[in-house]
C-alpha cells in the first residue's frame, strides 16, 4: 500500500487545469516539436531498413540527447521508438522483410497485398492502424497509467508461462495443416534451445562455436526465414519467367476495407495496450496474438494470409499500441516493459531523473511532457507515413531481378549490422534455406517465428517457477491470471472444432 | 641517394610505428554488450572525452554483444595489437567467464589501460520480503534460503550474491533472469526476496517504497546511503564492486600503451566527464594499469572459489 500512496498524491497534485497547462509549455516550443518530428522521421527510416531496429536507433542517439532539456531529449527518443516500430511495416509489406521483429506478423497479409499490386493500400492501412493503436495507447497512458501499471507487477513465472503457452496455441489455429503447423512449431522451439541454458548458464548445442553462445540471433533469423527464403523462391520462378515489375496503387484503403477492419483495429489496440504493460513481452508477441484473435473472430477467417486488410489492421495497431503502453510501467513504476524502454530508462537516468512513482511528484512537467510528446510523435508518424507511401511503393517498380539482388544485399547488411557478428550471417543464410524448404513443402514459417519468440519465454519461466516453488507444479495451474491464459489457450485450441460444429448446424437446415 | 634514404626512412617508420603518428586511424573500443546499457553509455562518454584529450584522435564505439559479453571481449583481446583496437573491461566476461569455460581467452591475455569508474553494489530487499535489514535477513536465511534474483546465470551479480552467502554462511537460492530489467521487475512485483542493485537505482526505488536497501558491498558506508550498513561492519568479510575500464590485447608498442594510459587518466579526472558520469549514477575513480590489474586478479580469484563451490567450474568446456 505504501507503493500506491505517493503516486496518487502526485496525481492529485497535477490535476488542477491551470497548473497542467503550464506543464505543457516546455513541450510546445519550436525546437522541441522539431526534435520530435526529426526523431519520428529518423525512426521511420531506421525501422524501414532491415537490420536497423528501433532499439538500435534509440540507443545510438542517446548521447545526442545529453545536452538537451529532458522533455526535448526524451521525446526525441520516443519519436524514434514510435517511428521505428511503425517503419518496420514498410519493408515487411513491400519486400517480405520484417524491418523490426514487431512487423513479422504484418508480412502475412501485407506482402500478398503488395504482390497483388495493392502495396499503396496495404501501407495506407498499416499507417492508419499504427496511428489508431498508438493514439489509443497514448490516451490510456495519459489517463490510467498509475492504475494500470499494477498489472505489470502481477506477472511472476507461472503467469508468464501461461501467457507464452497461450501464445503458442496460435500455431494450431494459424496453420492450415495442423500436423505441419505443430511440427514447424516444434522445430522452432528446438531451434530456440540453442545457446546458454536460461537457468544454469550451460551452453547447449553450440558445438564449440562461441558465436552461438547466445543462441541464434533473432533478427538475422527472421530476415533469413522470411526475406531470403522469398528471394530463393522467386529466383526459381524468375528462371522460368523473367516477370514484370509490380503495379502500385493509391494509398487509401477503400471504405469496405475500413469497415471490415474495425474489429481488427479495436482488438489490436486493446491487445497491444495490455501486452505492452506486461514487462518483457513486447510488440512481437502482441502483434501475433492480435492477428490470431482478429482472425478467429472474423466472419471470413479463410481470407487471412491471402492479403486481407484487417490482418494488417490488427498487427500494426497492436505493435504501435505497445510503444505507448510500454511507457506505463516505466513511468509509473520505474520498470521497463521492453528493450527500448530499458534504453529509454538509461536516457532518463542520464538526465538525473529516476523513473518511478516519485517522478510524478518531483517532475510532473516531464511526465506531462512525455504524455504530450507521445501524442505528437504518433501524429507526425501518420503525416510522414502518408507522405512517404508513394515514394516507398516506387521500390516495387524496380524490375524483379534487380530488386531480388538488392534484397539479398540488404539481408546481409542487416543481419551483420545488428551484432557485428559474422556467425549471424550463417544464421541468416541457414534460416533462408530452411524457410525456402518450408515454403516449398507447405510448412508454416510463422509457426517457427512464434516458437522462436515464445519458446524461450515458456521454458525459462517454467524452470524459474519450479525453482522458486520447489518443484510445485500446482503453482502453474492456480492464480487468476494463470487460469485466465490457460483457459484462453484451451479455447484457442478447441475453437476451430466448435466453430466448425456451429457452422454445420447453421448451414444444415438451409440445405 | 635521396630516394634511397627516403625509402629507408619509410621502412623504419613502417617497422616501428612512431608514436608521433599515433593515432592516424580511428581507434575502436569494443563494447561486449548492446548499445544503450550502462557499460555502453559510459564507454561512449569515454570515447567523447578521449577525442578531446588525444590530439587528432577519432574514437568509435563498436557493440559486439552476445554470450554474456564473451564474444566482444574475445574480439577485443584477439584484435591486432596496434593500439587501434581496445576493449571495455567488463567483470563478467573477463573475470568470471574463463572459470566457467568455453572462452578462448583468460584474464592473462589482457593488457590493462586503466579503470575510470567503479559500479558500487547494494543488496536490496524486494517488495513483501520477509526481512527488512541485515540482521533479520541473516536470521531468516538460517532456516529458509533467500531467493536472490540476478541478471543471468554465471554473471557478475549471480556470483557476487553466492560469494556473499559463502562469506556470511547463509543459504541463498539464486533465481536467474534474462537481464537486470527483468530481475528488477520481479523484485518490485515481490516475486523474489532480494537482488543486487546499483546505488542510483536502489535510492530511487527505496524512496518510492519499492525496495529496502540491506547492505552496501563496500568497506565503508557511502554518501548516498548514510544509514545503510556494510557487510564488513556487520562482521562479514565481503566487498564487491564491478569495474568500468579499458583493456587492450597484449603486445602493443610500449610508447603507444603509455600514451593511452595517460589519456585515460586525463579522462577520468576531467571535471566534465566526471559530472556526466556522476549524473548517470557511476562512481568515477581512477586506478592505473597495475592497480586495476591487481583488482581484476583479486576479483577473479574470489569468483573462482565461488564458482568451484557451485560446481560450475569448466562447465562450458
Amino acid at each position: 500500500m505504501c507503493l500506491r500512496s505517493p503516486r496518487q498524491a502526485a496525481l492529485k497534485k497535477i490535476r488542477p487545469p491551470m497548473e497542467f497547462a503550464s506543464y505543457l509549455l516546455p513541450l510546445f516550443q519550436l525546437n522541441v516539436i522539431g526534435a520530435i518530428a526529426l526523431g519520428t522521421l529518423g525512426g521511420l527510416i531506421v525501422g524501414a531498413l532491415p537490420g536497423l531496429t528501433a532499439t538500435m536507433g534509440v540507443a545510438l542517439l542517446i548521447p545526442l540527447t545529453f545536452g538537451m532539456t529532458p522533455v526535448m531529449g526524451l521525446n526525441m527518443l520516443i519519436g524514434i521508438y514510435i517511428g521505428g516500430i511503425y517503419g518496420g511495416c514498410v519493408s515487411a509489406i513491400l519486400l517480405r522483410t520484417p524491418g523490426t521483429p514487431a512487423s513479422a506478423a504484418t508480412v502475412l497479409d501485407g506482402y500478398p497485398m503488395a504482390a497483388r499490386g495493392e502495396a499503396g493500400k496495404a501501407l495506407g492501412m498499416a499507417t492508419i492502424a499504427s496511428t489508431i493503436g498508438g493514439l489509443f495507447a497514448a490516451v490510456v497512458l495519459a489517463t490510467l497509467a498509475p492504475q494500470l501499471a499494477g498489472i505489470a507487477l502481477k506477472f511472476g513465472a507461472p503467469e508468464y508461462f501461461a501467457l507464452a503457452f497461450f501464445g503458442l496455441t496460435i500455431i494450431a489455429s494459424l496453420s492450415g495443416d495442423i500436423l505441419k503447423g505443430v511440427l514447424s512449431g516444434m522445430v522452432g522451439i528446438l531451434i530456440a534451445c540453442v545457446g546458454a541454458d536460461p537457468i544454469s548458464g550451460v551452453l547447449r548445442y553450440t558445438f564449440g562455436v562461441s558465436g552461438f553462445a547466445s543462441g541464434f540471433a533473432f533478427t538475422p533469423a527472421l530476415i533469413g526465414l522470411f526475406a531470403l527464403s522469398e528471394v530463393f523462391t522467386q529466383m526459381e520462378r524468375l528462371a522460368l519467367d523473367p516477370g514484370r515489375a509490380m503495379p502500385v496503387t493509391g494509398r487509401w484503403p477503400s471504405r469496405q476495407d475500413m469497415s471490415e477492419s474495425k474489429g481488427g483495429l479495436i482488438r489490436g489496440s486493446l491487445i497491444g495496450t495490455i501486452i505492452g504493460i506486461i514487462p518483457g513481452t513486447g510488440s512481437g508477441t502482441a502483434s501475433w496474438i492480435a492477428y490470431n484473435e482478429t482472425r478467429r473472430s472474423s466472419k471470413q477467417p479463410h481470407k487471412f494470409g491471402t492479403g486481407y486488410a484487417p490482418g494488417i489492421a490488427a498487427t500494426e495497431s497492436a505493435n504501435n499500441a505497445v510503444c505507448a503502453a510500454a511507457l506505463i510501467p516505466l513511468l509509473a513504476l520505474g520498470i521497463p516493459g521492453d528493450v527500448v524502454t530499458a534504453v529509454l530508462m538509461g536516457g532518463l537516468m542520464i538526465q538525473g531523473l529516476a523513473p518511478g512513482p516519485m517522478l510524478f511528484q518531483t517532475n510532473p512537467d516531464v511526465i506531462v511532457g512525455i504524455f504530450g510528446g507521445t501524442f505528437l510523435a504518433t501524429i507526425f508518424m501518420f503525416i510522414f507515413g502518408m507522405l512517404l507511401i508513394p515514394l516507398f511503393s516506387r521500390i516495387l517498380l524496380i524490375p524483379r531481378h534487380i530488386l531480388a539482388v538488392s534484397i539479398v544485399i540488404f539481408c546481409f547488411i542487416g543481419a551483420f549490422a545488428i551484432n557485428l557478428n559474422a556467425v549471424d550471417l550463417y544464421t541468416m543464410v541457414g534460416f533462408g534455406v530452411l524457410g525456402w524448404g518450408m515454403q516449398k513443402f507447405g510448412f508454416s514459417q510463422p509457426a517457427v517465428c512464434i516458437a522462436l519468440i515464445l519458446g524461450p519465454m515458456m521454458e525459462s519461466n517454467l524452470r524459474r517457477g519450479l525453482l522458486q516453488t520447489g518443484d510445485d507444479v500446482l503453482a502453474f495451474v492456480s492464480g487468476p491470471i494463470t487460469l485466465l491464459f490457460l483457459g484462453l489457450a484451451v479455447l484457442s485450441l478447441v475453437w476451430p472444432l466448435i466453430a466448425a460444429r456451429i457452422a454445420r448446424n447453421v448451414t444444415l437446415p438451409s440445405e | 641517394m635521396k630516394k634511397i634514404s627516403t625509402l629507408a626512412a619509410a621502412a623504419v617508420a613502417f617497422a616501428t610505428p612512431a608514436l608521433a603518428d599515433y593515432p592516424e586511424r580511428p581507434i575502436q573500443i569494443i563494447v561486449p554488450y548492446s548499445a544503450g546499457g550502462s557499460t555502453d553509455l559510459s564507454i561512449r562518454l569515454v570515447a567523447e572525452s578521449l577525442e578531446k584529450h588525444m590530439d587528432g584522435a577519432t574514437v568509435v564505439v563498436r557493440n559486439q554483444p552476445g554470450g554474456g559479453g564473451t564474444i566482444g571481449t574475445s574480439a577485443a583481446l584477439h584484435g591486432r595489437p596496434d593500439g587501434y583496437v581496445l576493449g571495455a573491461a567488463a567483470q563478467g566476461p573477463l573475470g568470471l567467464a574463463p572459470h566457467l569455460g568455453g572462452t578462448d581467452y583468460t584474464l592473462a591475455d589482457a593488457d590493462f589501460i586503466g579503470l575510470f569508474a567503479r559500479s558500487l553494489q547494494v543488496l536490496v530487499a524486494c517488495a513483501d520480503a520477509p526481512f527488512s535489514d541485515f540482521d533479520t535477513m541473516i536470521s531468516y536465511a538460517q532456516t529458509t534460503p533467500v531467493q536472490v534474483g540476478n541478471s543471468g546465470a554465471g554473471g557478475a551479480n549471480h556470483i557476487s550474491a553466492e560469494a556473499f552467502a559463502k562469506a556470511a554462511d547463509i543459504q541463498v537460492e539464486s533465481i536467474p533472469y534474462p537481464g537486470s530489467a527483468d530481475a528488477r521487475t520481479a523484485c518490485v512485483g515481490g516475486h523474489i526476496d532480494a537482488m543486487v542493485a546499483s546505488p542510483a537505482e536502489a535510492l530511487a526505488a527505496s524512496q518510492a517504497g519499492q525496495m529496502t536497501p540491506i547492505f552496501v558491498m563496500e568497506d565503508a558506508r557511502i554518501d548516498l546511503f548514510p544509514d545503510v550498513p556494510t557487510a564488513v561492519e556487520k562482521g562479514v568479510d565481503f566487498t564487491w564492486s564491478s569495474w568500468k575500464g579499458l583493456i587492450a590485447p597484449k603486445g602493443i608498442d610500449a610508447a603507444i600503451l603509455a600514451s593511452l594510459r595517460s589519456a585515460v587518466e586525463q579522462v577520468a579526472t576531467d571535471p566534465e566527464f566526471v559530472k556526466k558520469m556522476t549524473d548517470m549514477g557511476e562512481l568515477v575513480t581512477y586506478e592505473d594499469a597495475d592497480t586495476f590489474a591487481q583488482r581484476a586478479a583479486h576479483d577473479s580469484e574470489t569468483a573462482a572459489g565461488t564458482i568451484e563451490d557451485l560446481g560450475m567450474t569448466g562447465m562450458n568446456n
